[in-house]
């Protein structure tokens, strides 16, 4: 079938087959591998996308019920070098180790400030209820949505000379961002 | 596997009859959230699926009289919705996660008819009627009627769920919905549990109370022992106590994969009294009904 939607502010037109999941589109067709496949069913949130400004599993979802909407993936968030400041917030806090939940993560967060710009810490911990994550615990990656949503980022780091996270004299240009 | 949108139910009941016959088969989906991974693990292969999620006459909640919520209702809609019976709305909001409840519908956790579905008691609690419609005709079933077994139902595959009425009367009354599961989030409930209940005016008794409990049974199950026992009585700690038990004795529990017999019991049990505390005091505080 023939599907149209906008991904990451930008207007996809491809044939595709209906039945395919969205995920495997994302990955597959697209080359947005940022979205990531954990369980396949629903239950582990890394591959949360945003479709019409909601939180879902793209591994549930069929690729017929992208058309018309807007997705946003883990690639569209940042402004060239400019990080969005869940990113920055998340890299402040080391609310990473290996990873692979992160994705997810940032969209569920994202999802919940866009309708709650300032949430209680009960509020976050339910937004990001159906992301796992194996590594970290959660304490860092909830101070991390707090911190977002306090506004208390350091603007522009990406785009800093400052020293890198591992002593670098300078940051590593980043790839992968759209102008 | 063929992928159809439906733009109306018409047009989804006619594309269901161009694939019926010995050799095809076509289901319809709404969310998806279950039927997808159902297909994934090839546990269900249908030749064609036929999506509902965006038909319009299959949305949206309206409050008339009766209260009339469209199959293809999404189940965030539902927990972020105002003045609906509070048992619903926290059915609602214990299923799954945001993005499956985003995505998830009413129509499919009702068609679903898992035995765990968090909005089934409820809506049975609450005299919930279904709208069934075919290429034939139409017809309205009752809740309680509805379920046959895990997984079960008398629709026929060629139905629609067009939509689910909560009857005026039982939106004058209060209600009240737990779950336990093994962890707060994105848990499938071992046991649910919803009661519906009304107080006389006039002498504050139960005048009318109607429990139903999920995954303790089969279908989702009336306790209509443990309702008589209340039934016109006035609310007493004793009376409240010898219900407790009777719950307790009345549901018809296994013990399977998720917990055992013996600790459904003696959780289900646990969840009526709660429920049926906070249910009473919606009805003493006189905000019962619509939250």
């Amino acid at each position: 079938m023939k599907l149209e939607f906008t991904c990451n502010g930008e207007a996809v037109r491809l044939e595709v087959d209906g039945a395919m999941r969205a995920l495997d589109l994302l990955r597959d067709r697209l080359g947005l591998t940022g979205t990531k496949e954990g369980c396949g069913r629903g239950e582990c949130g890394a591959c949360t996308i945003l479709v019409d400004g909601m939180a879902v599993n793209s591994c549930l979802l069929y690729a017929a019920k992208l058309q018309g909407t807007e997705v946003l993936t883990i690639e569209g968030l940042s402004r060239g070098d400019t990080l969005h400041p869940l990113q920055e917030a998340f890299l402040e806090e080391g609310a990473v180790q290996c990873g692979y939940c992160t994705p997810g993560m940032i969209l569920s967060a994202k999802a919940l400030l866009d309708q709650r710009p300032d949430p209680g810490d009960e509020e976050i911990a339910e937004a990001l209820s159906g992301n796992i994550c194996r590594c970290t615990g959660y304490g860092k990656i909830l101070k991390a949505v707090r911190r977002a949503a306090e506004g208390g980022t350091t603007a522009g780091r990406a785009a800093s000379s400052a020293p890198g996270a591992f002593g670098e004299a300078t940051a590593p240009p980043r790839q992968g961002g759209r102008g | 596997m063929e992928y159809h949108v439906a733009g109306s139910v018409e047009e989804a009941l006619e594309t269901f009859q161009r694939h019926a016959g010995p050799r095809r088969s076509a289901m319809y989906v709404a969310g998806g959230t279950d039927l997808a991974v159902q297909i994934a693990e090839h546990l269900v292969r249908p030749q064609g699926l036929i999506d509902l999620a965006r038909v319009p006459a299959l949305g949206g909640i309206e409050r008339g009289g009766a209260l009339r919520i469209g199959a293809a209702c999404t189940v965030a809609a539902l927990a972020g919705a105002q003045g609906l019976p509070r048992c619903l709305v926290q059915g609602a909001r214990a299923i799954g996660s945001p993005q499956i409840r985003a995505l998830a519908t009413i129509g499919g956790n009702i068609c679903n008819a898992s035995p765990c579905g968090d909005t089934l008691a409820p809506l049975v609690a609450l005299g919930a009627r279904f709208e069934l419609v075919s290429s034939t005709g139409e017809r309205e079933v009752e809740a309680e009627r509805f379920f046959t077994g895990p997984k079960l139902t008398v629709r026929d595959s060629g139905e629609i769920l067009r939509q689910i009425t909560v009857p005026e009367e039982f939106l004058a009354g209060s209600s009240a919905f737990r779950m336990i599961g093994k962890r707060n989030g994105q848990a499938i409930s071992q046991v649910n549990l919803a009661v519906w209940l009304r107080l006389s005016e006039s002498s504050g008794r139960i005048e009318e109370i109607r429990v139903a409990a999920g995954s303790v049974a089969p279908v989702p199950l009336r306790l209509e022992a443990t309702e008589g026992l209340l039934r016109g009585q006035a609310a007493e700690q004793e009376l409240l106590d010898q219900a407790q038990a009777a719950a307790a004795r009345e549901v018809r529990p296994i013990t399977d994969v998720r917990t055992t017999e013996t600790y459904r019991r003696r959780v289900i049990s646990a969840l009526f009294r709660e429920a049926l505390e906070e249910a009473l005091d919606q009805a003493r505080a006189g905000n019962g009904g619509p939250r």
